[in-house]
């Protein structure tokens, strides 16, 4: 039985149409990634999932009913640090317990639970503002967890988290995963999407491919990478490096490129004699297993997540 | 714990934590009822400067309740779809009418503490009141109606200036000028015959007049704001502020894309 069941699925604001006739079918139990950079129509769809938008046209169903008749399965978790900073964490989920209409005996032992679950029993009584951003975030996902919820969506839950509070929250992502909740999350991250059964990959309101991420990887048909890291970072260094790799298509880096080519052992001395000789240096070089962004680069020849 | 408990209990603790919020709507009337006490109140008459007290801090009461509902509520409105509440909120098994409740019942909780404190510091500062059991309560009708008119100028605000600090300074902004334009801040007698035709339209100033009448006298008033046909108007206006915030606010503030 499908949780999660999306056909045809449009939205248009204006002129301009953010979902193109999405299909989309979620397993129950299932841990599904969407990802696709910014403007993909992602959190759209997500919203439209959690009632929070309406489609223009097309038809969404969670557990067979339309998204309005079955909030009580859906845990939600916007982009957005949405928990009160001027609560403590114990409040924020009392207050959410007190919405689902909890009485306050057990919303007490219910938010204990939670409190212990994500790991924040002995914090609960600082306020959120006191809190990291990975706190916090953990702390929202407890919103999304209180009993009776089958599915949990998550939409770009590590935005901003240093890589330690990352970790730490995809442990938790892991837990809730092992519980059997289906959980669909919204990701612009290759490794966190990593970590899903399936993924979707969602470019210009359309899904442009689905599988299981090392599936996806296989048909992209691409070997390995080279990763380089360079002294200088330019049109004209891109398109030397462009000539070695597939396409002749290099992904652009926060500190570099990267190049997909068939024989990574014959083409690093030749890539580090074509940077020498255009006064660039390479100051790092690693040879990587392709990775869901590589896979996106290579479907859409744009990048999923932009470069700072 | 009901929904409509667990909205109130929530903004009032956003409220008395808010460091801005208890500025403008504590701490600032306050401050002007110690100078309007030891200034202007200086040049009157012995036996009249008590009642004079009295109005002043009669009219920071009233402009503590303006400034929760102007600023306050606006406030805590948009900060809670700016931070993604309201989407939260929306993908719920909830009903929107109960979490306005719990705001407006939490709103009127705040304000009416706001203004007893600012009252209690009046009579410190020697405010002295003339009123009977019947004036009081009615006094307390016609503070619960500067309330709800406040709220729903709010909800209008709220609604449709989506930045948190855009919603509480126009709101701040809103509620001085309006308390100066229509003699809440300064007397009536004092306005400009254009003023004293704002200050009775303007629920706000004339709930204010209404209870300076009947609390400290009418002397202190300026014009008779019990007339039939002045409460008509000050109870009309009131409820069709909050009315009219009230729909806006459901329509626009909990409305899907």
């Amino acid at each position: 039985m499908d949780a999660i069941s999306v056909e045809d699925l449009t939205k248009k604001y204006g002129d301009i149409e953010v979902l193109k006739g999405v299909d989309l079918g979620i397993e129950e139990g299932e841990f599904y990634a969407l990802m696709g950079p910014n403007g993909s129509g992602k959190t759209t769809l997500a919203s439209i999932m959690a009632s929070v938008r309406s489609p223009t046209s097309g038809k969404i169903e969670i557990y067979e009913r339309k998204p309005e008749k079955a909030k009580e399965f859906l845990g939600y978790v916007p982009q957005e640090n949405f928990s009160s900073p001027m609560l403590t964490g114990k409040e924020n989920l009392m207050y959410f317990a007190g919405l689902l209409g909890y009485p306050k005996k057990k919303a007490k032992s219910i938010v204990d639970e939670l409190l212990n679950k994500i790991g924040l029993s002995e914090d609960a009584d600082k306020r959120v503002s006191d809190y990291s951003g990975g706190m916090r975030k953990r702390l929202e996902v407890a919103t999304a967890l209180f009993p009776g919820v089958k599915i949990l969506i998550l939409d770009e839950p590590t935005t901003g988290l240093d890589p330690s509070a990352r970790r730490k929250f995809l442990g938790l992502i892991r837990e809730i995963k092992a519980e059997k909740t289906t959980i669909l999350l919204i990701t612009h991250i290759g490794a966190d999407a990593e970590l899903a059964s399936r993924v979707g990959l969602i470019d210009d309101g359309e899904i442009i491919a689905e599988d299981a991420p090392e599936e996806l990887k296989k048909a992209s048909g691409l070997k390995d990478v080279i990763n380089i890291e360079t002294t200088i970072k330019s049109g004209r260094v891109a398109n030397v490096l462009g000539r070695f790799s597939e396409k002749q298509k290099v992904l652009e880096t926060d500190v570099g490129y990267r190049v997909y080519c068939e024989d990574v052992e014959e083409a690093t001395p030749s890539i580090v004699r074509a940077l020498d000789a255009i006064g660039c240096k390479a100051t790092r070089i690693e040879t990587e297993k392709p990775s869901l962004e590589d896979v996106f680069f290579k479907l859409t020849e744009r990048t999923v997540r932009e470069v700072s | 714990m009901g929904q409509i408990t667990a909205t109130l209990g929530k903004t009032m603790r956003e409220f008395l934590r808010q460091k801005t919020i208890l500025f403008w709507t504590i701490a600032w009337p306050i401050l002007w009822v110690l100078i309007g006490s030891f200034s202007f109140a200086g040049n009157a008459q012995d036996e009249g400067i008590p009642y004079i007290k009295g109005s002043i801090a009669i009219s920071m009461s009233v402009f503590a309740l303006m400034t929760a509902g102007i600023a306050n509520l606006p406030g805590n409105i948009a900060q809670d779809r700016e931070r993604g509440l309201l989407s939260k909120l929306m993908s719920m098994p909830i009903n929107p009418w109960k979490d306005f409740v719990g705001r407006i019942l939490a709103l009127l909780a705040f304000s009416f503490l706001a203004a007893i404190l600012v009252t209690l510091v009046g009579y410190a500062c020697g405010a002295r009141f003339s009123y009977t059991l019947t004036g009081l309560s009615q006094s307390i009708g016609f503070l619960l109606l500067i309330s709800l008119s406040s709220a729903g100028i709010g909800m209008l605000i709220g609604t449709f200036i989506k930045h948190v600090h855009g919603a509480i300074m126009s709101g701040v902004g809103i509620a001085v000028v309006t308390a100066a334009l229509s003699g809440v801040m300064a007397p009536y007698s004092s306005l400009p015959w254009l003023l004293q035709q704002f200050a009775k339209i303007y629920p706000i100033s004339s709930g204010n007049s209404s209870v300076t009448y009947l609390l400290v006298g009418k002397d202190y008033a300026g014009y008779n704001p019990l007339s039939t046909s002045q409460t008509t108007l000050t109870l009309t206006t009131s409820v069709l502020l909050f009315v009219v915030g009230l729909i806006v606010y459901s329509r626009f503030c909990w409305r899907k894309d």
